[in-house]
């Protein structure tokens, strides 16, 4: 009986147990249902994670030509050495005995750290530098086998052949910043990625960079890559031809540089700039600033003390000046204040007034340049001369709003559309910009500064060298571009066509007249010839005292303090093609040394 | 000798003993082992070295054992349970100087390596049903199951000192369950469980690190992705990859490129889950389940209190191996190691396993019908 009982008892407990077995089944097949049915997708992706890894492919950047396809700007082999993570690594061990074998930049270095310090995933390839030398890389390809973390891998690395030549117009490309990533969202986070920090690669960064690849490769647990391949291919970048001509170029730019160093008394290179532009096409042949510096040590990395002596250097070597040089244009602009003058109809081709050197207004007296004046003139002989009274009179009598239109319809402080960010916009005044920015009234003292292209008024040469080419065009307001072979709409110019052809003369005179400002320089070579304007333009203001002592010759003055040396035009007379202006700074006067500069470049244009 | 004395017994011939075998659970098994064939060939890269082929041994000698053990009487088997009951405790002891691997468990034995924690498990199963046989009335006498508790203890200190949780706390759970069934008083059960629960502290302080972190991380794996919680999330991440239908035969990228550990042994059922998908893991599952079920159709056929212990001890520990295993890899329980019965290549386990089989194939020999 007990055995029975005990029997029972047993199998109570038995099917107790069991039925606990099958609710632990039931416990089991549940969680086998939620993990790979309800939670597939997810550890779907979490395994797809661990098979691959992506890593992005940078693509190609675009090359940059001149307009015969010499190269500015191209793509050189490089080697890039990177460290592959995992998570037991001795990171700093390896570095030590890394710096024991090559140099690292320890800017580079800290930006791998921080890299490396930030990584989400183990087993990928951290980029530290790519800034080897040759004797580098041969140094660590030969005890490569101490240092299993460390690997190659082949990069390109941008470099400007031209160097100094094109420095301004090429620009550089630099390493992404978090700056940048702000300010462009569209930007990958790539830490090897260089984009442009200046001039057309800055401007054309996007089309020039082209577009992402990807690389898939299949890595095991332990890190090591089984397969790789390129799972999206990278979209090299869009090549650019330039309008520049790299001889023109070249040839400016040593012309401004060097040549007038003989007068000077300093070595260094004169500062300024030299543009020139097709006037019919608006394509630059040649955009000079000067002093420049080397874009190829931004590419292999630029050193704290060099960056310095750039930012520090009083002259400015990173501004480009062509475009972003803004002075007052002086005498340049009488052209435009003459044609403002017979569009209104306020003067005729034979109005004349008399320069006796002085122009009294109120209690203030306006000076000419030509002490003793010059007598009796009209129009065309005071463009030719340079006349300053003349312009005072017919200044007075346009207004200054007429001249400011005039001024923006040429050119000057208009929206013109050149390919680079660095572009800063000139100033012509009017009476509404006084009582908004200075807050009082425009006096007609100062419209008499503005009509000799002083006081307020500002330009950068670019828009000098377009107010001479829609002059020299007649027709059409050409603008500016650095592209070749870029047709574009150019709207009409509208300006009568007499009055056009009557400032020309008068600009032809200036270089080839005896009594021209600028017949020193005209032009020496057959069948050509150029037409022009000087301008000379007063860094400070002269005094009466002064002038009654006697104005102090400009190269006994402190550099800083001596005039700006201007020189706007277009060659050949007959059927223009290229406008120039050169501008010196502190040079000294328009005539003696800008004009020379221009007829050189001229004569290199058009033989 | 032995099964001579009873004079109504007549042997079967051995053609007739094999007969009697349940060749339906054999069948099931045979399948898992195949399944384990294949796991293992995938765990290889596609290879039956080193793991599959070594499987096919084992499998081989494990068919032989259980046609060997149905040839002899239960009675007769049952005659050895004390003296393997102390061989076993002797073998751990042995361990503990002598042992081999890392955490000293296993014996090497030139061909093989034999882990006794292994054994021991079958051996309380069969000690346990021969206590119970000589001291058959006595469920509810405290010193008595006490006694018991101790036999199982014995050995699940041993085991958990060396140390390894999973198999020691698996003995302990599998002699509990046997004492349990057998008719120990609720009294004891609770006076048990209070102790316990209040020695937990105690057990815990007294626990090594590495088993205290891996009950931590099992609480809360986020604790260490990279660590211990690595294994815990990788085999999830393969488990919960291979979606309904799998990543299909020799494809799973979780165990090609290694991110599985232990693939070939404690972790093999991942392999199969991500390769085969829902499908795949749900068929090994019910296929336990019907080996269950045949178990339990054993268990209420047979009339001897001894021997429906030792069928519940043997079907209750291959539910542990199981429970153990499947649970660990699906996150369930923490990373105990536990070996999948007749899947994974654990050698002593499977041996073990197939042993327990055998005993139950003599006890259906044996019945006279």
């Amino acid at each position: 009986m007990k055995n029975l009982n005990l029997k029972k008892d047993i199998e109570r407990r038995f099917f107790l147990l069991s039925s606990l077995k099958g609710i632990s089944f039931g416990v089991l097949s549940w969680r086998l249902f939620d993990l790979q049915v309800i939670e597939n997708k997810k550890y779907d992706k979490l395994s797809k994670n661990n098979q691959f890894n992506f890593s992005l492919v940078i693509p190609e950047r675009g090359e940059i030509y001149d307009r015969k396809g010499r190269v500015l700007a191209a793509n050189r082999d490089a080697f890039s050495l990177y460290i592959k993570s995992s998570q037991n690594l001795n990171l700093n061990k390896i570095l030590d005995k890394l710096l024991l074998v090559t140099n690292l930049n320890e800017e580079d270095l800290d930006n791998f750290k921080n890299r490396y310090k930030n990584l989400k995933k183990n087993n990928l390839n951290v980029f530290i530098t790519d800034n080897l030398s040759q004797r580098d890389i041969s140094k660590i390809a030969v005890r490569l086998h101490e240092f299993p973390e460390v690997n190659f891998l082949m990069t390109k690395k941008r470099v400007y052949p031209q160097g100094k030549i094109t420095s301004h117009l090429i620009g550089y490309t630099g390493k992404l910043t978090e700056q940048d990533l702000k300010k462009n969202k569209n930007l990958i986070n790539f830490s090897n990625l260089r984009i442009g920090k200046y001039g057309l690669e800055k401007f054309f960064d996007n089309k020039l960079r082209g577009e992402f690849g990807r690389r898939r490769e299949e890595v095991n647990a332990k890190g090591k890559i089984l397969t790789s391949n390129l799972y999206e291919k990278p979209n090299p970048g869009k090549n650019l031809k330039l309008s520049i001509d790299l001889n023109i170029q070249s040839y400016a730019l040593t012309r401004l540089q060097n040549l007038n160093s003989k007068i000077s008394k300093f070595n260094e290179p004169e500062t300024g700039s030299v543009v020139v532009m097709n006037v019919n096409t608006g394509e630059l042949a040649c955009c000079v600033s000067s002093p420049n510096f080397n874009p190829n040590i931004f590419t292999r990395g630029i050193k704290s003390k060099e960056w310095k002596s750039l930012i520090n250097n009083k002259k400015a070597p990173l501004l480009n000046r062509a475009v972003s040089g803004l002075y007052p244009p002086g005498s340049t602009i009488k052209m435009a204040v003459a044609l403002a003058a017979l569009e209104s109809g306020v003067i005729g081709y034979d109005t004349k007034f008399f320069c006796n050197g002085v122009k009294e207004y109120g209690d203030m007296k306006f000076h000419c340049w030509q002490k003793y004046g010059h007598g009796n003139i009209n129009l065309s002989q005071a463009i030719e001369r340079s006349c300053d009274v003349f312009f005072y009179e017919l200044g007075l009598k346009v207004g200054i709003e007429k001249i400011g239109l005039m001024l923006k319809k040429l050119g000057l402080d208009a929206n013109i559309n050149l390919e680079l960010n660095e572009l800063r916009k000139g100033l012509v005044p009017s009476k509404k910009w006084k009582l908004d920015v200075k807050g009082s009234k425009w006096t007609p003292g100062e419209t008499i500064n503005a009509s000799i292209g002083q006081g307020y008024m500002l330009s950068n040469p670019i828009e000098l060298v377009t107010m001479v080419a829609r002059i020299a065009n007649s027709e059409l307001s050409v603008e500016p571009t650095l592209l070749s072979g870029k047709t574009k709409k150019f709207t009409k110019l509208d300006i009568n066509k007499n009055h056009i052809n009557y400032i020309k003369n008068s600009m032809s005179n200036v270089v080839n007249s005896e009594l021209g400002t600028a017949y020193k320089s005209k032009l020496q070579i057959k069948n050509f010839k150029m037409a022009g304007k000087t301008g000379t333009v007063q860094v400070v203001r002269i005094s009466e005292d002064e002038r009654e002592k006697g104005i102090i010759k400009n190269k006994d003055r402190e550099w800083e303090k001596r005039d700006h040396a201007l020189f706007v035009g277009y060659a050949p007379l007959e059927k223009p093609k290229y406008s120039i202006c050169v501008i010196v700074e502190h040079g000294g006067s328009g005539s003696t040394i800008a004009a020379p500069i221009a007829k050189d470049v001229m004569e290199k244009l058009l033989v | 000798m032995f099964f001579y004395n009873n004079k109504f017994y007549k042997p079967d011939s051995i053609l007739k003993k094999l007969l009697k075998i349940d060749w339906f659970l054999l069948f099931l098994v045979l399948i898992l082992c195949i399944i384990g064939i294949g796991a293992l060939y995938s765990a290889g890269d596609g290879n039956l070295n080193p793991w599959a082929i070594n499987h096919i041994y084992k499998i081989i000698l494990g068919f032989l054992i259980i046609f060997i053990l149905s040839q002899f009487n239960i009675n007769f088997i049952m005659n050895f349970s004390v003296v393997l009951y102390v061989f076993c405790i002797l073998c751990l002891v042995y361990v503990i100087y002598f042992g081999v691997g890392d955490v000293k468990r296993w014996i090497n034995l030139k061909y093989f390596f034999f882990q006794p924690s292994e054994l021991a498990k079958i051996s309380i199963i069969l000690l346990l049903a021969k206590f119970f046989t000589y001291y058959p009335n006595n469920s509810k006498n405290f010193l008595y199951n006490i006694f018991a508790i101790f036999l199982v203890l014995i050995p699940g200190f041993l085991i958990v000192n060396q140390p390894d949780l999973g198999t020691g706390s698996m003995l302990i759970l599998l002699g509990f369950a046997i004492i349990f069934v057998n008719g120990l008083s609720w009294n004891i059960i609770s006076s048990i469980a209070l102790v316990s629960l209040i020695s937990l502290p105690i057990i815990w302080q007294n626990l090594l690190e590495y088993q205290k972190y891996r009950i931590l991380v099992f609480l809360n794996p986020e604790l260490d992705t990279l660590g211990k919680g690595y294994q815990i999330m990788q085999s999830k991440i393969a488990i919960g990859s291979g979606g309904i239908f799998g990543k299909g035969f020799l494809t799973g990228s979780q165990s090609r490129l290694d991110f599985l550990p232990e693939k070939h042994t404690d972790f093999v059922f991942t392999l199969v889950s991500e390769e085969m998908g829902f499908i795949g893991s749900m068929l090994v599952l019910i296929l336990y389940f019907i080996i269950n079920i045949i178990l339990i159709r054993e268990f209420l056929k047979e009339e001897n209190v001894t021997n429906k212990i030792l069928i519940f001890g043997v079907s209750f520990l291959i539910f542990l191996y199981i429970f153990f295993n499947v649970g660990m890899v699906t996150g369930l329980i923490p990373v105990v190691g536990a070996p999948l019965p007749f899947i994974s290549n654990g050698g002593t386990s499977l041996i073990t396993i197939f042993i327990g089989l055998g005993v139950i194939q003599s006890i259906r020999v044996s019945r006279n019908v």
